[in-house]
């Protein structure tokens, strides 16, 4: 970072000669930064992206080329000239009333040029089905993981120093972790404001009393799921650069620019023409890159210090402070004929939400209609709901839903396949939609290939039936 | 601050630095080389994978003070003007890289191998990309990638040559 | 001693939002030299999504992938696009893309018209030309029909188009409705060794068999495939965050948080079911989340197949597979001696 300056400093103390003038001269001219003529510049791309008849194709992208020469530009390795480093500090209880934000050793710092809390925030919350999740916790900690303060100094370093200076006082507030618990109407409220099942959702279709009591079997059981991240490898990154126009760019790694510039712009109480959202390829999204997360904070650090300012999220924040995906909690209740077809579904969804409604909606939606399966149930009840907790918020993440139901609905189906001694591959083609199904939502399905897919994986794997 | 001198992809380069910066930073902030990535900062990933002295390094576990004196290759030093390197090309084709940000340090690591081991069997290629951690791929189009790679590198004939010049 | 088992997930899966609109726009420019040029709001997060689209465009305008270039992720400059998110990308997306790009042909069938001396509904796009259908020798170059659109007729061949995916409302009291325009299928088959004295699962192999309309780009779609398969993995066997009893993360790291390394996953057999959607983009639905929908269930069913237990909850750790093993011998013994 100074080897120019330090280059400066030698050459007077040495310097004699006008020869040694000359080669500190020479020396002065290195380059500051390697020679960027490490990659071919004419190499053509492979014959698939070439062809005429592009679908169907095999075809390269062009950015997998810059990838492998490391000469992608990803939001980490923007640059510009005066930029800052932003840190948020974490808070580190899971429910707690804020009394009081300390930040005056911090500002004090030598290469702290802002510092921001939640009251700054013109608009202070977001979520795209509830706001209720604020940009910096302002009165009250929901999760451990709620942001409380920020700092823009001119190092990284500096700004986490500074960040561990920032003293919180906190009036602990009693919490709930457990969702079944949280459900309960005399539980802990997260949310001052309202019950813990912030949402819930119901599917009723056919006569499910009748349907059980036609069933050679009924089986019940429960099954659960943890929560996960989405380990995208790229931690969330962005830059804010608030200019003498009013205008605001912000490079993100945001995986939705549109929406997100909507949510913004309400943060920041401005107009959207005033605000400019710019990515690159984003490294790795799987749904937890779908919301926004420190950009207004960045936003008005900028606006604040008239500079640049880059967040980039510590892999430990990716844990605490970003989304993760729903725990569920599923009871299964399904009656059979003997030859193993359904009857009669009964199903109940518990969602952990943790400290945040976002995703969860959709995710909800998602898991009940796909909960019976790609299978004929004519006979359905499913009710869902999604529950805060004083966790990390879960949301988006790769499947909304559909990897958890499909977890409890596919065992179960080879519990029953066990128990009536049927191949598991014959039991799924007996009850397995067909083109023209009515779906437990009562929509047609067309494109229905769920027999081909099962024909084929069974075929490529060489599976020869036998009973359980 | 600590005087550096070490050789990056065969030039010699010098900096001043704090002691505690890593070769990462030392990498990524003087020398503007950001192909080798921060992921984790503790050794996890693998998204800072460079090679000292022949051998696949975390960069952010690696004191800039510690590489002094070494030889670095970053993925910024394995083509030329003319030609990928046979990993490049192959990684480009088999579309082994999804977000990318995996890919310097995947791509160094398998460099590593093939200069110790030019044929290994796919559990010494999976074996090698074992601390490069990546969650788009399933790493099986990396591991055809670098199978691919090692063929080209050992002159026998290409399962694909498409990557011709003009 | 290693038990082996095999296991079958089976799903489907809903392109798009659930009933709330989620629409794209997109924008397609041919260009004087007969490239195009495509503006899209989505992002790139990876998947090769902007490369689809590339080769929809390309498809739409008798072109190839290479000849369009694709500027994307940018609210100043490119149009509204709900994002990428909910598999939506190839499909909704697309969509648009193929409607924009077509809007754009069809200044340049009007502008071919003029030259050839037919009537633009007798034209088609294919190998960089614009012909007349049935003869393909009656025809110009895309390369000078665009520049003659441009300077001739005064009309530059842009097209722009957004699409939105048709729904219909959920009953609040029944959940009936069509909540999406289409869904995906797929199967998967894990097989699994299980040591019964540790309670460690080893996946020996998963073949994939999944539905996702017409391939726009095999390759891309194996590689959707593959990583999802990895995604169900960890999910199946080894992630989890753990809280304290204070509602703390316990290990929100890569050292204690365990994800698939290379030595993790198996050998994957991807294949894409032959199927085609009309209401896609030539026949095209979408890929993304399925692939990692089935894969915790199969594997966990594999274990089931290889020593007899249910776990009931995922991770299926080898504490957890140990323990139900154990739960399940002293059954029997219970059994034997009552």
């Amino acid at each position: 970072m100074n080897e120019r300056v330090k280059l400066q400093e030698a050459d007077r103390v040495e310097a004699k000669t006008p020869e040694d003038l000359r080669r500190a001269d020479e020396d002065l001219r290195l380059p500051a930064i390697a020679p960027r003529e490490q990659y071919p510049i004419d190499v053509r791309a492979p014959e698939a992206r070439e062809q005429t008849n592009a679908v169907g194709q095999r075809a390269t992208r062009p950015d997998n080329r810059l990838q492998g020469l490391g000469q992608l530009k990803y939001i980490a390795d923007f640059s510009f000239p005066g930029m800052l480093f932003a840190r948020i500090k974490r808070a580190g209880i899971a429910a707690a009333r804020i009394v009081r934000i300390d930040t005056s050793a911090a500002e004090a710092m030598p290469g702290v040029m802002a510092v921001l809390t939640g009251s700054e925030i013109p608009v202070n919350s977001f979520g795209p089905s509830y706001q209720d999740q604020p940009v910096l916790a302002q009165d009250r900690v929901f999760h451990a993981g709620d942001g409380v303060a920020a700092v823009a100094a001119v190092t990284e370093q500096i700004a986490e120093e500074a960040v561990e200076r920032i003293v919180v006082e906190y009036e602990p507030l009693p919490a709930v972790f457990d969702p079944i618990e949280a459900m309960r109407d005399d539980a802990v409220r997260v949310h001052e404001d309202g019950s813990n099942i912030y949402t819930s959702k119901t599917i009723r279709k056919g006569d499910i009393e009748k349907g059980f009591a036609d069933s050679y079997r009924i089986f019940e059981e429960t099954f659960r799921t943890q929560m996960v991240e989405h380990v995208p490898l790229e931690p969330h990154a962005a830059i804010a650069d608030w200019d003498a126009n009013g205008r605001v760019t912000i490079w993100s790694t945001l995986g939705r620019i549109t929406l997100g510039r909507a949510d913004i712009a309400r943060t920041l109480k401005m107009p959207m023409s005033r605000i400019r959202i710019a990515g690159t390829i984003v490294g790795g999204n799987f749904g937890g890159k779908n919301e926004i997360t420190q950009e207004p904070v960045l936003a008005l650090l900028s606006k604040k210090t008239g500079r640049p300012v880059k967040g980039t999220y510590s892999r430990e924040e990716e844990f605490l402070a970003t989304t993760t995906r729903h725990p569920f909690i599923m009871d299964y209740k399904t009656g059979v004929t003997k030859e193993g077809r359904i009857l009669a579904r009964k199903i109940r969804l518990v969602l952990d939400g943790g400290a945040y409604c976002s995703w969860s909606e959709t995710t909800l939606g998602k898991a009940c209609i796909l909960s019976s399966g790609p299978y004929k149930v004519e006979n359905l009840l499913v009710e869902a709901f999604a529950v805060y907790t004083n966790k990390t918020m879960t949301g988006a993440m790769r499947g909304f839903g559909a990897p958890q139901v499909c977890f409890a609905y596919e065992s179960q189906m080879d519990d029953i396949a066990r128990a009536l001694d049927i191949d598991p591959l014959e039991i799924r083609l007996r009850n397995a939609f067909d083109e023209g199904a009515i779906s437990p939502t009562g929509q047609v399905l067309h494109s229905v290939v769920v027999k081909e897919s099962l024909a084929k994986a069974a075929e490529r794997f060489g599976w020869e039936a036998r009973t359980p | 601050m600590t005087d550096i001198a070490i050789t990056v992809n065969g030039e010699l380069r010098k900096a001043s630095v704090p002691s505690e910066t890593t070769l990462l930073q030392l990498l990524r902030d003087n020398f503007q080389l950001t192909g080798a990535k921060l992921g984790c900062d503790v050794g996890d990933c693998g998204a800072c994978t460079v090679i000292v002295d022949g051998a696949a390094v975390n960069a952010c576990l690696m004191l800039a003070v510690q590489a002094e004196g070494r030889d670095i290759i970053t993925i910024e030093g394995l083509a030329n003007r003319q030609v990928f390197h046979p990993l490049q090309q192959a990684f480009e084709e088999s579309g082994a890289l999804q977000c990318g940000f995996c890919g310097p340090g995947v791509i160094l690591s398998a460099k590593a191998l093939l200069d110790e081991n030019p044929d290994p069997d796919v559990y010494e290629i999976r074996d090698a990309l074992a601390g490069n951690l990546c969650r788009c791929t399933g790493y099986t189009k990396m591991i055809e990638a670098v199978q691919n790679a090692a063929r080209i590198l050992r002159g026998e004939p290409e399962i694909s040559s498409r990557m011709i010049s003009r | 001693m290693k038990r082996r088992g095999r296991g079958i997930g089976c799903m489907w899966y809903p392109i798009g939002f659930t009933v709330a609109a989620n629409p794209s726009a997109a924008t397609v420019k041919v260009n004087e030299d007969g490239t195009a040029t495509l503006l899209t709001g989505t992002v790139e997060t990876g998947q090769g999504a902007l490369t689809v689209l590339a080769q929809i465009a390309a498809q739409a305008l008798g072109i190839a992938t290479d000849d369009v270039h694709v500027v994307s992720a940018d609210t100043d400059a490119t149009p509204m696009d709900t994002g990428a998110i909910a598999s939506r990308t190839t499909y909704v997306t697309g969509n648009a893309v193929r409607l924009a790009a077509e809007n754009a042909r069809t200044i340049l069938f009007e502008a071919a018209a003029d030259l050839l001396r037919v009537k633009p509904g007798q034209l088609e796009a294919k190998d960089r030309k614009i012909q007349v259908k049935g003869y393909p020798q009656r025809c110009v170059d895309i390369a000078d029909i665009a520049g003659h659109a441009q300077t001739k007729l005064g009309q530059p061949p842009i097209g722009t188009a957004s699409w939105n995916p048709p729904t219909v409302a959920m009953d609040p009291e029944t959940g009936q409705g069509q909540p999406f325009s289409t869904y995906v299928y797929a199967t998967q088959i894990a097989e699994v060794d299980v040591d019964d004295e540790t309670g460690e699962v080893e996946i020996v192999r998963i073949v994939a068999a999944h539905d996702c309309g017409t391939a726009i780009n095999p390759m891309l779609v194996e590689g959707q495939v593959e990583g999802g398969i990895a995604m169900g993995i960890g999910y199946a066997l080894q992630e989890e965050i753990l809280f304290d009893d204070k509602g703390r993360q316990v290990n929100p790291n890569l050292t204690n948080y365990i994800m698939p390394t290379s030595l993790d996953v198996p050998d994957i057999d991807v294949s894409i079911v032959s199927n085609t959607d009309p209401t896609g983009p030539f026949g095209a639905k979408g890929v993304g989340e399925p692939t990692s929908v089935p894969t915790a269930a199969a594997i966990l069913n594999a274990i089931h197949d290889a020593v007899g237990v249910r776990v009931h909850s995922l991770p299926a750790t080898a504490e957890k597979v140990l323990a139900a093993i154990k739960a399940k011998r002293a059954a029997e013994q219970r059994q034997i001696a009552g």
